[in-house]
């Protein structure tokens, strides 16, 4: 690659080469989501200066309430939103390199849908559940459907990506049938609270939940960022890809099963939060041309960031009502994405 | 191995090690059903243009497929430098091996240079992620496919010729011993099969490097190969060098073709002249009813 | 060269057996109920007839409406899923990429919270036009974008304008509790309510919808291959491609409107299909049709059989059954 418009380092034993326009939009990204991060802390129903909120976050808390807002609310849930963003964003985009299809997220391996129905049928049948099972449940649920598809689309060889792809379809529709069965014949207020889980929200996350999805990307990123070579490879196709050294199906194994794992932890957090899985990428295609490593990476950042604003706006435009993340998401992300669309020519994973 | 019958009026091929090293012993191979190619034996000669040629159909992409470990075997043996190619760590084989397949697509909207730069990806790992060998390699292969002026482009907007000597780019910026083209010269015009024809046996010649290449332009194969393979209904129905492979009880056993093979007093190589039936020549056209 | 084209699988037989497995679960579909009738009495009923007999006239009034329904609807949304997948060349499109259930569903939730309206006459009207206007925005978005309304452009405008609507019809929900109670069953696709009127109006759009399906097949096949191969068949892919989003567009409103926004069918019934017949959409989109309804018609017997007297919905008894079934057919046909 020439070095025009490249940060690059060529020679020795850490060599890369990486495009300027790209790391500017990453680092504009990342700022965003700082500033996200500040708003979230002063917004809500008791209101704190910028000032304020970097003296409590300094350790000098102009006032007890202060300590108690930022640190005990505000801080880990605006972490919560902004890691479960960034997981959900990073899930979607590995799924589209994988299957190479842009409409790939991480409904299509059932991780939303297996949270979903384990938890709504958790709460329909067994409402006494105390909530911090939820996310254990969620986990489970999540983990066995997509097992569940994986087991039943691996096992030939062939046209993987097609079979995957239907089979995914299939269960889903299954699972998101039960669901909607235990919705409509359940109970109507347990249906309610359920409805609600299911879109996905982020009011209930304290620091054990911000811990975890704070914890999960850092163990699983670097992971996925050492797949991103391969992910390459692999969008070339499959014999282009076995002719240049990867080991097609045990890649395809392993991608899955880290984007299943990232999405699955976040859902098990915040509930199976829809749209950011399938949109981020688009719009980190859109923001900036970029390698496969680079554009996970600004997926990732897209994500965080609309679900970080999503959780601030939700929580502030109608308080004392909470509309929950997954649906602000949904109704602020659609406009940026079709400004996007409108802007730029269609750039597919 | 050495060519069998190397004559005077072709270049000689540079000094050979003692076992070829690309070899193929009975092996069959298929989809799952019945094997496509039967119990092929093959010796390709290093620091040689092996060519390939027959009918569609007879099983020269699975072949080719096949000694890139794409597909399995179903049994026999390919051996790349004396080991079975199926127990080589997939990763060396691609510092070793590379492949073109036919028809490959490219994702939409990426660029030559991308393309290009995904042929280095066996020489690359997490910390080497893009070095100055990949940069010469990269830049070295675009030059040498003449596709150094489309560097920006994306690879979805050029013509098909062209698309396909970005293809050809990647597989030499992977920078092996043993290259496999498989119809690399589809979409080309005359000039530029000659060219690419020219450029790969150079390779062969100058680097001894071991091409083989699937080829349906019967008269550039004779003119460019040094060793001529025909298959039919997957199996190897002749196999040597063009002189004593490339005549017309050949053509007519594999291709079904009639045809004549006169000398080009040039070079001296074969040419094939397909014979066209005089009543096609020379008939008057029949009235319509 | 000229190949014979043989139906892979299947005998020339087929397409009658078909319409006679078809005809049968129709008359199932029928004599199924609070109270059973015998088939022959069925098609008596059907063929000559006679309003003094009580039977007849349960036949005749208030069963044949709904089995007409079942076939139709399930006809409408395999058929319209199958012209999407054809014409997107995406194997995970479906009617309701277009935004037309959810916009069905949001045109519904709006007028029945918001206005308080419920007559039964009128929420199929208002989910037909909420449909068509989804389906608008989605297609205006997608052709002002640079490039055309390509098919990726197309599918992810219809994913957010979907992703859009479908969260403000749970914030709705979420804020009242009283209409979402009322449009839950609803909202999940059932054949119970439909009116008879509904149906008079929703037939033209259902078989001016099937026509043009059934016209454009040929080309829709060509269009599959690619857009370019397509041009080179002789294919007019600009008024291919709106043709065919009329068809979805006239039977996907035509089947919400009758039955709500049933979502598995158009996605997954054109799939089967594909895996039992081929990928040439001249027997695709009439096999579709049969397989849909002839589905629909089943699944519509076994949601009131299943618990009965409690009829559970249909739209979600096509998918508890008929995923396994299509996973099956992708594991042992794929
Ligand atoms: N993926 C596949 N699955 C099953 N059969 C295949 C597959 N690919 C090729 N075949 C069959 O294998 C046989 C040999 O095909 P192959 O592609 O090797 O021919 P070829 O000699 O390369 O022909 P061409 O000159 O047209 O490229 C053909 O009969 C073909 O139908
Ligand atoms: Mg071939």
């Amino acid at each position: 690659m020439t070095t025009a418009g490249m940060f690059s380092r060529l020679d020795g034993p850490v060599s890369f080469a990486l495009p300027l326009r790209a790391l500017a939009v990453l680092g504009l990204l990342l700022g965003l989501c700082c500033v996200l991060l500040i708003v979230s802390l002063m917004a809500g129903s008791y209101p704190l200066g910028a000032l304020d909120v970097v003296a409590t976050l300094t350790g000098r808390p102009p006032s007890e309430m202060a300590q108690t807002v930022v640190w005990q609310f505000r801080f880990p849930r605006t972490l919560a939103a902004l890691a479960a963003g960034a997981l959900l964003a990073l899930s979607g985009a590995a799924l589209q390199n994988v299957t190479r299809n842009p409409l790939a997220d991480p409904s299509l391996v059932g991780v939303s849908q297996g949270a979903g129905l384990a938890v709504v049928a958790a709460i329909v049948v067994w409402p006494d559940l105390p909530q911090a099972l939820r996310p254990l449940l969620a986990f489970g649920g999540a983990l066995a459907v997509a097992a569940l598809i994986q087991g039943i689309a691996m096992r030939r060889t062939g046209g993987a990506t097609m079979r995957f792809i239907l089979t995914g379809i299939g269960i889903a529709a299954f699972i998101s049938a039960l669901t909607s069965a235990f919705l409509t014949y359940g109970q109507i207020d347990r249906a309610v609270s359920a409805l609600g889980w299911l879109a996905g929200s982020v009011h209930a996350a304290g620091w054990s939940e911000a811990g975890m999805l704070a914890g999960t990307l850092l163990c699983l990123v670097p992971a996925l960022f050492a797949a991103s070579r391969p992910m390459a490879a692999m969008r070339m196709g499959q014999d282009v890809a076995v002719g240049l050294g990867l080991k097609v199906g045990r890649t395809r194994a392993a991608l899955i099963t880290l984007s299943v794992a990232l999405a699955a932890s976040a859902v098990a957090m915040v509930g199976p939060l829809g749209f950011v899985g399938l949109v981020a990428p688009h719009i980190a295609h859109r923001l900036a041309r970029s390698g496969v490593g680079l554009h996970l990476a600004l997926s990732a950042a897209a994500g965080a960031a609309l679900v970080g604003a999503a959780d601030l706006v939700g929580r502030v435009a109608f308080a004392p009502v909470q509309i929950p993340a997954g649906l602000v998401t949904a109704i602020l992300g659609v406009p940026i994405f079709v400004w996007l669309i409108l802007r730029t020519q269609a750039r597919p994973a | 191995m050495r060519l069998k019958c190397s004559t005077a009026q072709y270049d000689e091929p540079v000094e050979q090690r003692d076992a070829p090293r690309l070899q193929l012993r009975d092996a069959s191979v298929g989809y799952g059903g019945a094997p496509i190619v039967r119990n092929v034996s093959l010796d390709v000669p290093d620091g040689a243009l092996t060519v390939l040629v027959g009918p569609n159909g007879s099983g020269k992409s699975t072949l080719m497929k096949a000694m890139a470990r794409v597909l399995r075997l179903d049994a026999g043996n390919i051996l790349l430098d004396g080991r079975p190619i199926g127990q080589l760590p997939t990763r060396q084989v691609a510092r070793r091996l590379a492949l073109l397949p036919q028809g490959p697509v490219a994702p939409e909207g990426l660029r030559v240079r991308e393309l290009v730069a995904q042929g280095r990806f066996p020489h690359q790992s997490l910390l080497r992620q893009w070095s100055r060998r990949d940069a010469d390699a990269v830049e070295a292969a675009m030059e040498a496919a003449d596709v150094a002026q489309f560097a920006e482009r994306p690879v979805s907007d050029l013509s098909g010729g062209q698309r396909q000597r970005c293809w050809i780019a990647m597989v030499l910026a992977q920078e092996t011993g043993l290259l496999l083209l498989d119809e690399p010269a589809t979409f080309l015009d005359l000039k530029v099969q000659v060219d690419l024809m020219q450029l790969l046996r150079r390779i062969a010649k100058q680097e001894g490097r071991t091409v083989v290449v699937v080829l349906h332009e019967l008269n550039v194969a004779a003119a460019f190969a040094d060793h001529l393979v025909m298959m039919q209904d997957g199996r190897i129905r002749a196999e040597g060098c063009v002189d004593a492979v490339f005549n017309a009880a050949n053509l007519a056993k594999v291709f079904g073709l009639d045809a004549t093979v006169v000398r080009d007093p040039v070079s001296g190589r074969p040419v094939c002249v397909p014979r066209v039936e005089p009543a096609v020549l020379h008939t008057p056209r029949i009235a319509a009813e | 060269m000229i190949v014979p084209l043989e139906r892979p699988g299947l005998s020339s037989l087929a397409p009658l057996l078909g319409i006679a497995a078809v005809s049968l679960a129709f008359a199932w579909h029928i004599s199924v109920g609070a109270r059973s009738i015998p088939l022959h009495v069925v098609v008596e009923a059907l063929l000559s007839y006679d309003p003094a007999l009580f039977d007849h006239v349960v036949v005749v009034d208030l069963r044949l409406p709904r089995a007409l329904l079942a076939a139709l609807v399930g006809a409408a949304l395999a058929v319209a899923g199958a012209l999407m997948q054809g014409v997107t060349r995406n194997p995970l499109a479906e009617p309701g990429i277009l935004g037309l259930l959810v916009g069905a569903s949001f045109a519904v939730v709006v007028v029945v919270g918001v206005f308080d309206l419920t007559s039964p006459t009128l929420i199929p009207l208002v989910a037909a036009v909420g449909a068509v206007l989804a389906a608008g925005a989605v297609w205006g978005i997608a052709a002002a974008a640079p490039g055309g309304a390509a098919p990726l452009t197309l599918i992810l405008a219809g994913a957010a304008v979907m992703a859009f609507l479908a969260a403000l019809v749970t914030v709705a929900s979420l804020l009242d509790e009283q209409t979402f109670e009322q449009l839950r069953v609803w909202m999940t696709g059932s054949l119970a309510g439909a009116q008879n009127e509904v149906l008079k109006w929703a037939l033209p759009w259902f078989g001016a919808g099937l026509i043009v399906a059934l016209a454009v097949a040929r080309q829709v096949t060509a269009l599959a291959m690619g857009e370019e191969t397509a041009i080179g068949l002789g294919t007019d892919v600009v008024r291919l491609k709106a043709l065919s989003l009329f068809a979805v567009v006239a039977l996907t409103a035509a089947a919400v409107a009758l039955a709500g926004p049933m979502g598995f069918v158009g996605l997954v019934v054109p799939h089967a299909v594909r895996l039992l017949v081929g990928q040439d959409y001249r027997r695709i989109v009439p096999w579709s049709a049969l397989a849909g309804a002839g589905y629909l018609l089943v699944i519509d017997v076994v949601a009131r059989l299943l618990l009965a007297p409690v009829e559970i919905s249909t739209g979600l008894v096509t998918a508890l059954i008929g995923a396994p079934i299509f996973v099956w057919l992708v594991r042992t046909r794929l």
